[in-house]
């Protein structure tokens, strides 16, 4: 961890779902909930000194890659990158309104995202390409890719894990958002005719692939950190990718949404908003 | 023709090349989804860093690519024409299309040629298909001489492209004398009343229907269009000003297909002149026997391409004489 305690990264989690809910709200456009479950994950990423970045050079040569696979948390991810500084904070309050570059799904035209995503299964097989590219020119920067595990049933994914494990790109650094939900179900909790196939043992299957995985609590600051904390220092060693699993809730922080599928795309009004507001109060 | 031998062709003529190119830019990428070429051995053995080969997963193949080409590699990647392009049409629609990257798509066996495999290594809508993604150039060499120098063309540009080579070795039109191919379409034969529009395999049979219609003493000439998107346009316009009757002659479906495009450039531009579509219907094709049975029963072969011709210009405005009076005109 660089610059940031613990308690100030919560402080910053806590304003970036505040700022999630204020732009939902206006734009009337959801995600909440799903932006909620990554938000401790990038705010470790971008706040606690993991990633490497110049916002005033979005492109600088020498960044770590960081790509959004699960393209729907772009809410989540527009209040870090502006307080990061790779645009200004006012962009955040037209989020996508007339005129304003921020989109529901992340694309490349916003400073600070790499690709378009927005169709899962993406942003792993662009990840490896990333990778192998780095190796052949010999740079020293990492890839990061934030998947969602509902996400992984796409099979593009696990094609390219395939390659990934056989390549043994231990500069890629992958990490899934765990939050057990898609759109209307569940991925492990099988309840009703909504819920999806099993996904786990997650962990387990990742191993096989070839990976070295590691489970952690993604709301935990302390368990992120302690999974991220040799990330450049393994990649000649280690060998292999590296996956990290990390357990979330969808709607983190929110009493009213936290784990509630009814929650996926809609956007809070009335008592709800107060709820929503008053769990989120600095 | 009868299923035709896996020989030398377009194909190699065009890895042959690259192989050249590669060998001096260590930026050049080749990555193949389970897909070999003798061609292909030599960047295996000698360009590893390179070479990659995905296995039979063409999704990670393209994304792969995106991410290669991201990182400022001009990446070209290697399958069977159906698995480039309708397997894994979105990752060309966002990955390559929406992100501009410098990918070339090599797709083999355009058409039906890979006849006797049937529907699944069919490859009769792509142009259809790869010509509605944004940004995407799409090629289609008649020999392998086009595809030598498709090789130059496509490393020079660094759009999204897709190239669709014929599977086996197709004769050369274009051996001995000198061609350019930068205007995206060749006047491969001289025409005075009618010409064919054709692109790929079909520019060989255009050229057969051409022969046997002068037996009528119409002078039909050929245009092979070797560059389908963006469509050379006024070049088309220039040649087919000269005469009274256009036939477009296609190995795909004509639902968006090269006669589709023709027909669109028509209507947007006013043009009147009599155009008759040749390609194959709305269907699947479950026929064996090789290529030249699927061209006979569903009318693609060169009796069939012709007896179509004199049916429409006989149907229309006096027929065949009447052709004859037009080009004297």
């Amino acid at each position: 961890m660089r610059g940031q305690s613990t308690g100030d990264l919560a402080a910053i989690a806590k304003w970036v779902r505040l700022k999630v809910v204020d732009m939902a709200v206006k734009a009337n456009s959801g995600h909440i909930s799903t932006a909620f479950s990554q938000t401790e994950i990038l705010v470790s990423l971008y706040f606690g000194g993991i990633l490497r970045y110049d916002p005033m050079n979005p492109r600088w040569e020498g960044r770590d890659r960081f790509i959004q696979s699960k393209g729907q948390g772009g809410i989540g991810l527009y209040p870090v990158l502006a307080r990061a500084g790779f645009f200004p904070l006012d962009v955040l309050e037209g989020f996508a309104q007339e005129g304003n570059m921020l989109g529901v799904h992340t694309d490349w035209h916003i400073p600070g995202i790499e690709v378009v995503t927005g169709s899962l299964g993406h942003g792993l097989p662009i990840a490896t390409g990333m990778a192998q590219a780095a190796l052949n020119d010999h740079k020293k920067h990492l890839i990061f890719v934030l998947l969602g595990d509902a996400e992984l049933y796409e099979g593009s994914n696990w094609e390219a894990a395939l390659m990934a494990a056989h390549k043994g790109y231990s500069n890629l650094i992958c990490m899934v958002d765990r939050n057990g939900q898609g759109t209307i179900g569940y991925t492990d909790r099988i309840e009703g005719q909504n819920d999806g196939p099993r996904l786990n043992p997650l962990d387990r299957k990742f191993e096989a692939f070839g990976f070295e995985t590691r489970v952690i609590d993604g709301h935990d600051f302390g368990q992120i950190f302690e999974a991220l904390k040799d990330v450049r220092a393994r990649p000649l060693a280690a060998g292999r990718p590296l996956m990290i699993i990390a357990n979330t809730r969808k709607g983190k922080g929110c009493s009213l949404m936290e784990d509630e599928r009814f929650w996926h795309y809609r956007v809070p009004a009335g008592a709800d908003l107060e709820s929503v507001r008053r769990d989120l109060r600095p | 023709m009868t299923s035709t031998p896996f020989i030398i062709g377009m194909r190699d003529a065009f890895f042959d090349a690259l192989y050249e190119i590669a060998r001096t830019d260590r930026n050049v990428i080749i990555i193949s989804a389970d897909n070999g070429a003798p061609s292909l051995d030599k960047f295996a053995q000698t360009l590893p860093n390179q070479y990659f080969t995905v296995g039979i997963a063409e999704q990670q193949m393209i994304g792969m690519a995106a991410g290669m080409a991201f990182e400022g590699k001009k990446v070209y990647t290697y399958a069977i024409a159906p698995f480039i392009t309708t397997r894994v049409l979105e990752q060309q629609k966002l990955d390559v299309c929406s992100m501009n990257l410098p990918i070339v798509n090599l797709g083999i066996g355009a058409g039906y040629a890979y006849d006797i495999m049937g529907p699944s290594h069919h490859t009769v809508e792509d142009i259809s298909i790869m010509r509605a993604l944004p940004g995407m150039k799409i090629y289609c060499p008649a020999d392998a001489i086009c595809s030598r120098a498709l090789v130059d063309l496509s490393y020079a540009d660094p759009s999204p492209q897709y190239i669709r080579f014929d599977r086996a070795g197709i004769p050369n039109i274009y051996a001995g004398r000198p061609v350019d191919f930068t205007p995206g379409l060749v006047k491969t034969r001289e025409g005075r009343d009618m010409y064919i529009v054709a692109t790929g395999i079909m520019v060989h049979q255009a050229l057969k229907v051409s022969d046997e219609l002068k037996r009528d003493g119409l002078e039909v000439g050929v245009i092979d269009v070797c560059r389908i998107k963006p469509f050379p346009v006024e070049w088309l316009f220039e040649y087919l000003e000269e005469v009274p009757w256009v036939v477009t002659l296609e190995e795909h479906l004509l639902a968006g297909g090269l006669g589709g495009i023709v027909a669109e450039i028509f209507v947007d531009s006013g043009v009147t002149t009599p155009l008759l579509r040749i390609g194959q219907e709305d269907r699947f094709v479950f026929t064996y026997g090789g290529r030249s049975v699927i061209w006979k029963k569903y009318g693609l072969d060169v009796p069939s391409v012709v007896e179509k011709i004199q049916t429409w210009m006989s149907s229309r405005s006096g027929g065949v004489e009447f052709a004859k009076r037009a080009a004297v005109r």
